[in-house]
């Protein structure tokens, strides 16, 4: 009698399943969420993965993320995320004011950390027994040294091989021409003074060779007397023809920099998405600019 | 038959101090055999499933028992510190996924435990109020912590200084109550959690203060010689993390530099535990135990103690039962001009041994209900006790 019972629950149990719904949702659920804290690692993230996992970059289109914070519904999806990838270099500081999966955090600067640039942002002081100190961080665009960048990949492609399978065989082709384009176009540039409108490009400047001095300047504004001030008091001892901007500076900005005899080039850091395309066009369109400014 | 109790009844009634202090002293020997037992194996399998849950445990060189305790019950015991930087060279080392432990401060005597998320998933412990611990300065807190502090989602808690006389100390930090777990029966119940650089923040490693080259902060301002300002005791400290000032904390230091006292290493495999196991087995300063050893050190000298007290208890209890045997013995003694009263009435001897033997049956069977009666409040509320004395 109890046989027969045990028969039928099992058989009704049968007639209320339905496979083919309750299997996509477990493969949806299943299917691993990483989080990434810049566009270079959201990019390179999903040229990695492909369909076989879902990547987030969270950060509006609008912000630098490096000074973006993510609100408490967004930084809950980042808590519950399968892998947070994180550019090392103090970059977005909001993650060491949050609390996070530890275990789950991949930093990609892990294996050059005695390669980042320190930034003096503050004076050394002392209030008690702790003697000096200074809450003075790094240089965070590592990026911008593409050999940086393959290493962050190798990183990357160590961390996400835990979860899903991934070859990065195709992308470290890219950045390495990516790299050995920059390193020609540095031994071009021979020395040669430049300007950069915002202090982003320090990896770049090491990398290559260039020989350049940051200004505070911003694509959308006009620089203010002081500024132009101050550019003008470099010249003497750094004489540079070409200035590099993140973004398209403003008409009258291009035209009395013209008069200096100082010529533009757009060099997008890339820190979040471009306006057009994605990070390699982008990067391509970097190259080129960089490269039709020396051929012409 | 009923008469027969009825008049036995009568009987332990008027003699009221004489019954009741028959029927404690054999409730007592009854009971405190049993209770032990109990309140051992109770304790036993309590702490054997903490450590059970706890593969591994890494901490510094010094005793493992107050390592284990504090590491898995957050007792007030002290394990020595070690850097944070060990935390790195066990996720380097790809063999297992660490959980870092500061255990060291109190708010209102109960542990304040700094941890990572990871010790959440680790122990599957649930938020039943509130959230997830997010910012700096937050926390979350045990079922029962919450219910002895009585305090919820959206009160504070604040940190105990370590010692009443370190007026020159760190301040206390005023957090606030941002969740409070569901119940899991266990040491995280009764412990406040906040992340591991609040930890650090409460013992002043990490602090925020004023903007020292802004002018509110002038007056605070010792010296200022190119880039090195030197500020004095005046200089603004903040006892509470908010939106407002959370920018201005840091820490001195770099963070593998910072102190923990113990990490729970999660081995990925059962090679993993073995392989991890033979490197930190001759460490100078760290020592890699595996906590139901230890455990099971302690509960061995617990059992031991407990063998002797049976044995105690054993004699005790032959002695009692002497006692009330004669007290019984002496007592049908002493009624035997109510028993030849009996007889005259009409009582046959049997009825007459029948009432003796109801005394002795209702007051054994008196002991016994209440001897029960304890064991089941053992059963209920005997765990923490041992567990107190213990930890």
């Amino acid at each position: 009698m109890r046989v027969v019972i045990y028969l039928v629950i099992v058989l009704l149990a049968g007639c209320g399943e339905a496979p083919n719904e309750s299997n996509t949702a477990n493969d949806k659920s299943q299917t691993a969420k990483i989080y990434t804290v810049n566009y270079p690692l959201f990019w390179a993230t999903q040229q990695l993965v492909a369909d076989s996992a879902e990547v987030y970059f969270p950060a509006p289109a609008d912000v630098d993320p490096a000074f973006w914070v993510p609100d408490l519904e967004t930084l809950a999806a980042y808590q519950q995320a399968d892998l947070i990838v994180l550019n090392g270099a103090s970059y977005a500081r909001w993650l060491s004011r949050v609390s996070l999966p530890n275990n789950r955090l991949l930093n990609t600067a892990a294996d050059f950390s005695d390669q980042l640039i320190p930034m003096e942002t503050e004076p050394l002081h002392s209030h008690g027994p702790q003697g000096d100190h200074s809450h003075g961080e790094q240089a965070f665009t590592v990026w911008l040294d593409l050999s940086l960048y393959a290493q962050q990949v190798s990183v990357l492609e160590q961390g996400l091989s835990r979860s899903v399978e991934v070859d990065a065989a195709a992308l470290q082709a890219r950045i390495q021409a990516w790299d050995a384009a920059l390193i020609r176009l540095g031994q071009q540039m021979d020395g040669a003074p430049v300007f950069y409108s915002h202090p982003v490009y320090q990896y770049l400047d090491r990398a290559y060779g260039f020989d350049g001095l940051a200004l505070h300047w911003e694509p959308g504004d006009y620089p203010s007397p002081q500024d132009w001030q101050q550019l003008v008091e470099m010249l003497p001892q750094h004489r540079g023809h070409l200035m590099l901007w993140e973004d398209e500076p403003l008409p009258e900005t291009r035209a009395r920099l013209a008069t200096m005899g100082i010529e533009i080039a757009v060099f997008q850091p890339l820190g979040n998405r471009p306006a057009k395309g994605d990070f390699g066009s982008a990067m391509d369109a970097n190259i080129e600019t960089l490269r039709h400014y020396l051929e012409y | 038959m009923s008469g027969v109790f009825y008049l036995a009844w009568q009987y332990l009634r008027w003699h009221r101090w004489k019954a009741s202090i028959l029927v404690a002293a054999v409730t007592l020997v009854l009971y405190l055999p049993l209770g032990l037992q109990l309140v051992v194996e109770q304790t036993a399998r309590d702490m054997n499933a903490r450590a059970d849950a706890t593969p591994l445990l890494l901490g510094g060189r010094g005793s493992p028992l107050e390592l284990v305790l504090n590491a898995l019950y957050f007792s007030d015991q002290q394990p020595p510190v070690f850097d944070y930087g060990v935390v790195d060279e066990l996720r380097n080392s790809a063999l297992v996924d660490p959980i870092p432990l500061y255990s060291r401060y109190h708010s209102q005597q109960i542990p304040i435990v700094g941890t990572t998320l990871d010790y959440f998933a680790f122990r599957n412990l649930q938020i039943a109020q509130g959230r997830q611990l997010a910012m700096l300065g937050e926390a979350v807190l045990g079922i029962s912590a919450a219910q002895s502090l009585g305090v919820g989602v959206g009160d504070y808690v604040v940190s105990s200084p370590e010692s009443v006389f370190d007026i020159a100390g760190v301040y206390p930090l005023r957090m606030p109550v941002v969740g409070v777990l569901a119940a899991s029966y266990s040491p995280d119940d009764g412990a406040i959690f906040v992340d591991l650089k609040t930890a650090w923040i409460i013992e002043g490693i990490g602090h925020g203060h004023q903007e020292l080259t802004s002018p509110a902060a002038a007056g605070a301002v010792l010296k200022s010689e190119g880039d090195r300002i030197v500020a004095n005791a005046s200089l603004v400290q903040y006892n509470e993390i908010t939106a407002d000032n959370i920018d201005s904390f840091h820490f001195h230091g770099k963070n593998a530099d910072l102190p923990l006292t113990a990490i729970l290493p999660v081995p990925r495999s059962d090679k993993a535990r073995v392989l991890i196991q033979g490197r930190y087995q001759a460490h100078d300063s760290l020592q890699l135990l595996q906590p139901r050893a230890v455990i099971k050190q302690l509960l061995d000298t617990v059992f031991a103690v407990q063998r002797y007290v049976l044995v105690a208890m054993g004699l005790v209890a032959v002695a009692t039962t002497a006692v009330v045997l004669l007290v019984f013995l002496l007592s049908w003694r002493a009624r035997r001009p109510e028993q030849d009263t009996l007889h005259r009435l009409g009582g046959s001897k049997a009825a007459i041994l029948s009432l003796m033997l109801a005394e002795v049956v209702m007051v054994l069977a008196t002991a016994a209900v209440l001897a029960a009666l304890l064991v089941a409040l053992t059963e209920l509320f005997g765990g923490p006790l041992l567990k107190a004395v213990l930890l």
